[in-house]
């Protein structure tokens, strides 16, 4: 038989390491989100060996009192919380102060510490293997801290073989980089491997320099097509970046969101963000986001999990929709907009060429009908051709019985700025796209996929203001479930009757469907119930009943918005960039496909080599 | 095998039968035809395993021996052929010609042993009923199906035999039809059988109105019908048809007698204007006066006034139209009984004074 006996601290050590230290790119979240505790303005990193050889933090935090430091490699011993009332309202990145011993307990590790600002002379404690016997010594340290972790994992074999190749190693480190990176705009931060630099941020002050610190984290295509969104309720804020659905990613690998600056990865979050998308992202695609949510420490609980990836909100369901709620109103304002700026670009050019036409007009007798002629009437702002005066033109006759092309026309050049964003129609091409031009160039839009999300955001608002019919069953339909999922569905009678369901609960493991929405009265109620069912036990909501409604609208805006290869008047074409200004969401259809796209005048000069 | 045998002795059997044949089939053996001649004449057999008919034909024996053929394209070829032409079909074992004057087509064969026959069918119970009666209980009822519903024995027809009725129930869930005629059979308790729903399309398309006297075998998992020169087997679904004497309201209550025809085109009209998805319309039922309105979500409204047979309190009921509208299409009469207790009740509808047919349809909330 084995005895029972106290563990040694080092082997209580090891095991904690076991939990909290991974990887070389675990040390190196614990040490910097301890640098950033400490209030550090500046952190540098080394790396060699993908971390595994050594991984060196040193920042330019307020340091450690030498009496303290024996303390700080203790297990349970931290300066970030000191109450059970600091446990609940926490501010830190870190609080359990088991970081130390236990990467110490498994490495060659040394602290060197000066908290004072006006000596460089601090003292350094080494170890192996968390074995402190050599004490204090005197070193030589600026005011704030260096840890040094060296062979990480020398003495606990079996991790060790776990451990991957340089490479993989050092791409784990650099997403923690990049995640502390973003969680802090006013840290600067520098990062080396084997010797070479690898990053390399400044302090960030301004918003110019705050998109271009996200454009070398996440790269430039994401700070170009991402837009920026913040809202404020009272208790909780949250602002940011969020992908435009045009730019979206096989895989969710960016996506950062932070709480309070801490990086987590929360299922509640992530099904609220994925709602946000629901109708606009192509099937299987990730949106990208950075996005900061602040919100009353107390609300929200980070002592889940040792590594706090995870964490737990008092109010989940607030939280969820608020995020919902805030991303889904940002992606619904992507409607078509005028820069004033590319407005002002184009007045300029826009003079040259009336110039350039008016001399071309004033030759008498001159039949320009050809390019020279379209050349002039391109950059009309009224979509009217200038060789309008000419009636040997088809073109120009056309456009001449057309009344609304001709109010147009009295849009004189000099008000270029009041053009609407989509511009005005010029033609359509292969039955298929119309072609505008607006301020800034042309603009091509898939016609059916235009209108498509047209009739479908018209058909969602007739059909929310609508009053709800239901079907009450004649044999109601009785499904068998979990006893948890019975449970939820006799919960949340409320939910499903506001959709037009009416479940009661029959017997133990079974429920029983009374009544369903005339809506969908087609589909496949039975999968469906079990589906919010799922979900209600996830989230503790469910979007499934609305969504499935919308699949069904969306089916029939397909079926009801006009087919490629139907010929359009201008007058036509028109009327329907008008309405894609105005719908919400009209950038995309409702399979996530962009509707239109805009070549500028300057990327149209590039492809014939204009003006180089 | 070897046969000769006119176009049109051999057209109307095939048409007959090709609605047991697939179109898309993952066993070769299913898109052909088995052919058949022996001492007893010549058959031919369609099959998708499920449903399988059997057609006799009267004509000539040649060589006896079996063959099976690509169904449609016999079909087709027998179609584009002339009239009056008289077709051969010589089969060996890969291959079967079939000519015709100066046609000629090579088609290929499969072996008749590997053609699936259903037997063991250890039929128990047999009625005898005519053509026209078997037709009509389906006819009445066979719309009210479901279709691919999870609940798979609502996918198709019950077929309900007793010592003094024979009865037909089809139900979809949202509402019920039901049709019964008076016969004396020798079954001695009450026998219930769900016919898949292929076998009643394919025994619908069957039945004619004749008065022949048809043959309706039961067994525990299949059912044959017996007709002139043509037999008919199917499968039956396995499973517990729901209680629907329990859905089945009261035969008193409000009831409104009306003109059928005037309330097919009045709710004809009315729903042009309903919902375009769910077909919602509003029944309000008043002294001898019937509205029928309906609106859609672009806020266009239609409203229908007739009149009707009507001492009552004044009712408003919501309903799928089409729904009803199947049911007015089944009924015969040219006086239809609407009872009614209350708008959260079910619905039945009659032909005046006749309760051989019974609907039911279940309220709409609007």
């Amino acid at each position: 038989m084995k005895h029972i006996q106290q563990l040694s601290p080092q082997l209580v050590n090891q095991i904690a390491a076991g939990e909290v230290v991974e990887r070389p790119a675990s040390v190196l979240k614990e040490l910097l989100e301890n640098a950033l505790d400490a209030g550090a303005s500046k952190i540098a990193v080394e790396l060699e060996q993908g971390g595994m050889q050594t991984i060196r933090v040193s920042d330019n935090g307020h340091g450690i009192p030498q009496d303290e430091m024996i303390l700080a490699l203790a297990r349970h011993a931290t300066s970030k919380i000191s109450c059970l009332e600091d446990l609940e309202q926490i501010t830190s990145l870190g609080f359990r102060g088991e970081a130390l011993p236990s990467i110490a307990s498994v490495s060659r590790f040394s602290l060197a510490t000066n908290n004072n600002k006006d000596s460089n002379a601090g003292w350094i404690l080494a170890g192996d293997g968390g074995d402190f016997a050599d004490g204090l010594l005197p070193t030589r340290q600026a005011c704030g801290t260096t840890v040094e972790v060296k062979n990480l994992f020398f003495n606990v074999p079996a991790r060790k073989k776990f451990l991957k190749t340089e490479r993989t190693e050092l791409q784990h480190c650099e997403a923690v980089l990049r995640k502390i990176a973003l969680s802090r705009f006013d840290v600067a931060l520098s990062a080396r491997h084997n010797g070479r630099s690898c990053l390399d941020l400044a302090l960030v002050d301004t918003e110019q320099e705050c998109v271009q610190r996200l454009g070398q984290i996440c790269g430039k295509q994401f700070a170009e097509q991402s837009i920026y969104l913040e809202n404020d309720a009272q208790d909780i804020k949250i602002k940011g970046r969020i992908s435009l659905p045009t730019f979206s990613r096989s895989q969710a690998d960016l996506q950062y969101f932070y709480v309070n600056g801490r990086a987590i990865r929360d299922k509640v979050i992530s099904h609220a963000i994925k709602l946000a998308y629901k109708d606009v992202l192509y099937h299987g695609r990730f949106p990208a986001f950075a996005l900061f949510l602040e919100i009353d420490p107390a609300q929200v609980d980070v002592n889940a999990h040792p590594t706090k990836h995870e964490v737990r909100f008092r109010q989940a369901r607030y939280v969820h929709d608020f995020i919902r709620h805030t991303i889904g109103k940002a992606i619904a304002e992507t409607m078509p907009k005028v820069e004033q700026q590319a407005a002002q670009q184009y007045r300029e050019v826009v003079d040259d060429y009336i110039r350039a036409a008016q001399i071309n007009s004033a030759l008498p007798g001159d039949d320009y009908s050809g390019i020279g002629h379209t050349d002039a009437g391109n950059i009309a702002p009224g979509g009217v051709p200038r060789g309008i005066q000419e009636p040997s033109s088809a073109y120009a006759t056309a456009a001449l019985s057309d009344p609304i092309v001709i109010s147009a026309s009295e849009l004189s050049p000099h008000t270029a700025e009041d053009a609407p964003p989509l511009g005005y129609a010029i033609a359509q091409l292969h039955g298929i796209y119309i072609l505008a031009q607006n301020a800034n160039g042309l603009i091509v839009v898939d016609m059916h996929a235009a209108h498509e999300r047209i009739v479908y955001e018209k058909l969602k608002i007739l059909h929310q203001e609508g009053e709800l019919a239901t079907q009450p069953l004649l044999m109601p339909l009785t499904i068998n479930v979990s006893q948890q999922e019975a449970a939820l569905a006799d919960q949340h009678q409320e939910l499903f009757a506001k959709f037009g369901f009416q479940i009661e609960r029959f017997g133990n493991e079974s429920i029983v469907i009374r009544e369903i929405p005339s809506l969908l009265q087609q589909a496949d109620v039975n999968e469906l119930v079990r589906d919010v069912l799922a979900d209600l036990n996830m989230f503790g909501s469910s979007e499934k009943l609305e969504q499935a409604n919308n699949k069904l609208l969306s089916t029939m805006a397909c079926y009801g918005s006009v087919r490629a290869h139907r010929k359009l008047t201008i007058i036509e074409m028109n009327a329907l960039l008008r309405e894609m200004e105005t719908t919400e969401r009209s950038a995309q259809c409702n399979h996530g496909r962009p509707t239109w796209v805009q070549l500028s005048v300057d990327q149209l000069d590039k492809l014939f080599k204009r003006g180089q | 095998m070897q046969l000769s045998i006119a176009r049109e002795n051999l057209l109307k059997p095939l048409q007959q039968i090709i609605g047991a044949v697939e179109r898309r089939q993952t066993m070769p053996a299913l898109s052909n035809l088995l052919i058949r001649s022996n001492d007893q004449g010549l058959t031919l057999t369609a099959t998708d395993l499920e449903v399988e008919l059997v057609a006799t034909l009267n004509t000539e024996l040649g060589e006896t021996g079996d063959a099976t053929i690509p169904a449609r394209k016999l079909l087709d070829i027998c179609r584009s052929l002339p009239d009056q032409a008289q077709i051969m079909i010589n089969s060996s074992n890969e291959k079967t010609v079939v000519s015709s004057g100066r046609s000629r087509f090579t088609l290929s064969s499969l072996p008749a042993e590997d053609f699936p026959i259903i037997d063991d069918l250890e039929l128990d119970v047999s009625v005898v009923i005519s053509e026209g009666d078997l037709r009509s209980l389906i006819e009445k009822t066979a719309f009210a199906m479901a279709q691919q519903d999870v609940r798979y024995y609502l996918n198709g027809l019950l077929l309900e035999v007793d010592a003094e009725y024979i009865k037909t129930v089809a139900t979809d869930g949202h509402r019920l039809a039901l049709s019964e005629i008076k016969h004396k059979t020798d079954v001695d308790e009450v026998r219930q059988i769900i016919v898949p729903r292929k076998g009643v399309q394919e025994l619908q398309r069957l039945l004619t109105n004749d008065d022949n006297q048809v043959t309706v075998a039961l067994g525990k998992n299949h059912i044959r019908v017996t007709l002139p020169n043509l037999q008919f087997t199917s499968k039956l679904i396995d499973g517990r048809f729901p209680e629907y004497q329990r859905v089945l309201p009261e035969e008193e209550g409000n009831t409104a007698k009306m003109d059928k025809l005037h309330l097919k085109q009045a709710l004809t009209r009315a729903s042009i204007l309903s919902n375009e998805k769910y077909k919602g319309i509003r029944l309000i039922i008043d002294d001898n006066k019937l509205v029928v309105q309906a609106n859609n979500p672009e806020h266009e409204e239609a409203e229908d006034e007739m009149e009707i047979d009507y001492q009552g309190e004044r009712l408003e009921v919501g309903f799928n139209v089409v729904y009803l509208l199947d049911v007015l299409n089944a009924l015969e009469s040219e006086e239809v009984e609407v009872i009614i207790k209350d708008a959260n009740s079910s619905a039945l509808i009659v032909s005046s004074g006749k309760l051989e047919s019974r609907y039911v349809v279940m309220p709409m909330r609007l």
